[in-house]
């Protein structure tokens, strides 16, 4: 028996819809840069969620729902290394990773 | 073949549900590798100490049953008896976890590997790839060690090796892509398969008898590939020399400076088995895996079950000949310094490996592509199969060859420059 | 049984996502993502989409973790328990996520989704990796050359001047180590 038959759409799309809403909460509310980040890569997990359940539930015979996961997975790790670059070289400036404290630009 | 089918017939539970007679199957299958890893890795442990012993002119460990064979379970029974020591400062659940971590990827290893004819218990149709992803989850597992255990040694040994897991995966991976490129696949099952006939030529000639001989190692991508998967295997393995993340003499003992006891054995087991994993690994995919003279003579004279066995025993004689090939060269070979492991992998694996991913794209083209893909610019459809074969065999061994000789000679060290010492 | 593993594979995402989020310690936090990613392969396989769901344990377990591993024990900060979360007034934006959630989940309920028949065949591996020769051939390429700019710039951006090299977390134990030697010595 297959997912399909099984478990309703609906279902795959709630679970991606509350895991990007978590991922949210963590950007909003995280001090640490690398706590946003994890907010951030839960978010993209959701999209990739919603895209694989739309390829296997409305166009299975298609390859444009893995092909756009394929693509979002290869981005989400790119960008997670210039993040950290990125973390590193404000840690090291700065001695601290923590986003309110960045507020040299504020004035 | 039909595993299912046999199992519930041999079990009479034709009206057990199906789910049923699924999980009791898959839980058969899974004890059977589970227990086989672990006598395996009790042999390994014993193997290893008396080759070692004898290539260092002592005996080694011979007083527990005949020869020494029981040594590794009186090991066992005392490491169950040791006491469980969590530093006061560690974090204890993240220290408990860390060597399931690290050994349950292993185990999972264990459920793609086609272990003789027919004898495999997940065709997974992404294998290779899937070999891949899970042996880089143990990484994992030895960050929450290091992490874990809060001992500034145990950091610095599990930073050491995940440096070090992560530069060999990439040439360990490529190396394994030249291979998938040949077969048209990443299904390891299908790999041996393809592996059949006699040397270089496989099958290709007909009337030649089908020896199992036809192993990727005797093609020169295959060679290459299988030298630089080999080095690799033995870098994720932490073997000699590649052992810096627990160089005894110089972190204590690396990621396992904190564990004791239980703990501490599964983080043994986990190497030891991960070891005969790769073994296997490169035997399947460079030896030939399960093929082997006399099996398909069997097999074509209706003896399945037979030949099933004769290849499951010509491919653990590979899996445990590269092992002890493993520990011959841990007892041969000084440990490597950090910065010459890196650029080993950089500037001389991974380079090779590239290359070698070209000459199987190329051997391929020489070997399947018609004269209209190649845009009639080479007439290759008059030639016979072994020819086309001889052919790309030559032509990838020209560019193999020189692309060693080319990685070694911009690589030679410049002569030494005088030491100045700081003042 | 599907529905079964389905809920238990749900539940392990949300369960562990949520404790990435309200972890105290960063470092759990990130072996909580970890399992996170990890769950989140398990579904992509249950959605039978093998190659995703390798490739998710390949990129995020394997490797994006890894990397964050190692950027947190590069930055970590000497106090261990300082405040995960802001200072600000934190459940406005728990309502607010709630109430996104809730128009979310809302939306997916009234949208009459046109399912597909089961007689279609489920493109596989190869397909895939057809389609990416073919048709997205200029994408996928450009991914290649995104991948490459990232990491020639996490290069530049993270490397280190010898110049301006501050102490890091190794260094500054390595100091205090070697001035607890120095005292037990009695050299100053």
């Amino acid at each position: 028996m297959s997912m399909i038959d099984a478990v309703p759409l609906s279902w795959v799309l709630t679970l991606a819809a509350i895991l990007f809403c978590i991922g949210l909460f963590g950007v909003i509310v995280r001090r640490s840069l690398i706590g946003v980040l994890f907010g951030v890569e839960l978010m993209l997990n959701a999209v990739n969620i919603n895209l694989i359940a739309f390829w296997r539930y409305l166009e299975p015979n298609l390859v444009a729902g893995q092909v756009f996961a394929l693509f979002i997975i290869t981005i989400a790790a790119a960008e997670a290394a210039v993040g950290l670059a990125m973390v590193i070289a404000v840690y090291r400036t700065r001695r601290t990773i923590v986003a309110d404290d960045m507020r040299n630009l504020q004035g | 073949m039909n595993r299912t089918i046999v199992i519930s017939q041999i079990l009479v539970i034709e009206q057990a549900p199906g789910w049923l007679v699924a999980a009791l199957n898959h839980a058969i299958i899974a004890g059977v590798l589970l227990i086989g890893g672990a006598i395996t890795m009790m042999l390994q442990v014993w193997v290893e100490r008396r080759l070692i012993a004898r290539m260092q002119d002592r005996l080694g460990p011979n007083r527990v049953g005949p020869e020494g064979i029981l040594q590794s379970i009186a090991d066992g029974i005392k490491m169950f008896t040791k006491e469980d020591i969590i530093p006061r400062a560690a974090d204890r659940w993240v220290h408990l976890l860390a060597p399931i971590v690290a050994l349950a990827p292993i185990a999972m290893m264990l459920a793609v590997l086609p272990w003789g004819r027919g004898l495999v218990a997940v065709d997974l149709e992404v294998g290779v790839l899937y070999i891949a992803a899970v042996s880089s989850i143990s990484g994992v597992g030895l960050m929450m060690a290091g992490w874990g255990s809060r001992n500034t040694f145990a950091l610095l040994g599990a930073m050491r090796s995940i440096a070090q897991l992560i530069a060999y995966e990439i040439p360990l991976i490529i190396a394994l892509l030249g291979i998938v490129l040949l077969t048209g696949g990443m299904s390891l099952a299908r790999m041996p398969e393809l592996q059949a006939g006699i040397p270089l030529f496989g099958s290709s000639i007909p009337g030649a008898p089908d020896l199992g001989l036809g192993w990727f190692i005797f093609t020169p991508v295959g060679l290459l590939g299988g030298i630089i998967f080999f080095i690799c295997a033995l870098a994720e393995g932490e073997r000699t020399p590649f052992d810096i993340p627990e160089a005894d003499s110089e972190i204590v003992a690396g990621y396992m400076t904190e564990y004791s006891g239980m703990k501490f054995a599964v983080f043994y087991i986990a190497q030891y088995l991960l070891n005969f994993a790769l073994a296997v690994l490169s035997a399947v995919v460079f030896l030939g895996g399960w093929q082997g003279p006399g099996v398909a003579w069997l097999a074509d004279a209706g003896l399945g079950a037979a030949a099933s066995l004769l290849s499951l025993l010509w491919l653990l004689l590979k899996a445990w000949g590269l092992f002890m090939l493993m520990v011959v060269i841990r007892a041969a070979v000084p440990r490597l310094r950090v910065d010459q492991l890196m650029s080993f992998a950089w500037k001389y694996l991974l380079p090779l490996a590239l290359v070698n991913v070209a000459s199987a794209a190329l051997w391929v083209g020489l070997t399947e592509w018609s004269s209209i893909e190649w845009g009639n610019l080479l007439p290759v459809d008059g030639l016979a199969p072994w020819q086309r074969i001889g052919v790309a065999a030559l032509v990838t061994a020209v560019i193999n060859l020189g692309a060693t000789r080319w990685v070694l000679r911009i690589n030679r060290a410049p002569a030494a420059a005088p030491v100045v010492v700081p003042a | 049984m599907v529905t079964v593993i389905f809920i238990a594979i749900a539940s392990l995402i949300i369960a562990s996502a949520v404790l990435v989020v309200i972890s105290r310690e960063i470092v759990r936090a990130a072996l909580w993502l970890i399992a996170t990613f990890f769950a989140v392969g398990a579904l992509y396989l249950l959605l039978e989409a093998e190659f995703i769901g390798v490739a998710q344990v390949l990129v995020y377990v394997g490797a994006v973790s890894i990397l964050i591993l190692f950027a947190i024990m590069l930055t970590r900060q000497h106090e261990r328990h300082e405040p995960a979360w802001r200072a600000g007034p934190w459940w406005i934006a728990l309502a607010g996520v709630i109430g996104l959630a809730a128009v979310l989940i809302t939306t997916i309920g009234a949208v009459p989704w046109r399912l597909t028949d089961d007689d279609l065949p489920v493109s596989r591996a190869p397909q895939l990796g057809t389609a990416l020769m073919r048709e997205y051939l200029l994408p996928f390429q450009l991914a290649a050359i995104v991948l490459l700019v990232a990491l020639i710039g996490a290069v530049v951006i993270a490397m280190e001047e010898r110049r301006r090299r501050t102490p890091t977390l190794a260094d500054d134990i390595a100091a205090q180590r070697g001035a607890a030697d120095r005292a037990e010595d009695g050299t100053p």
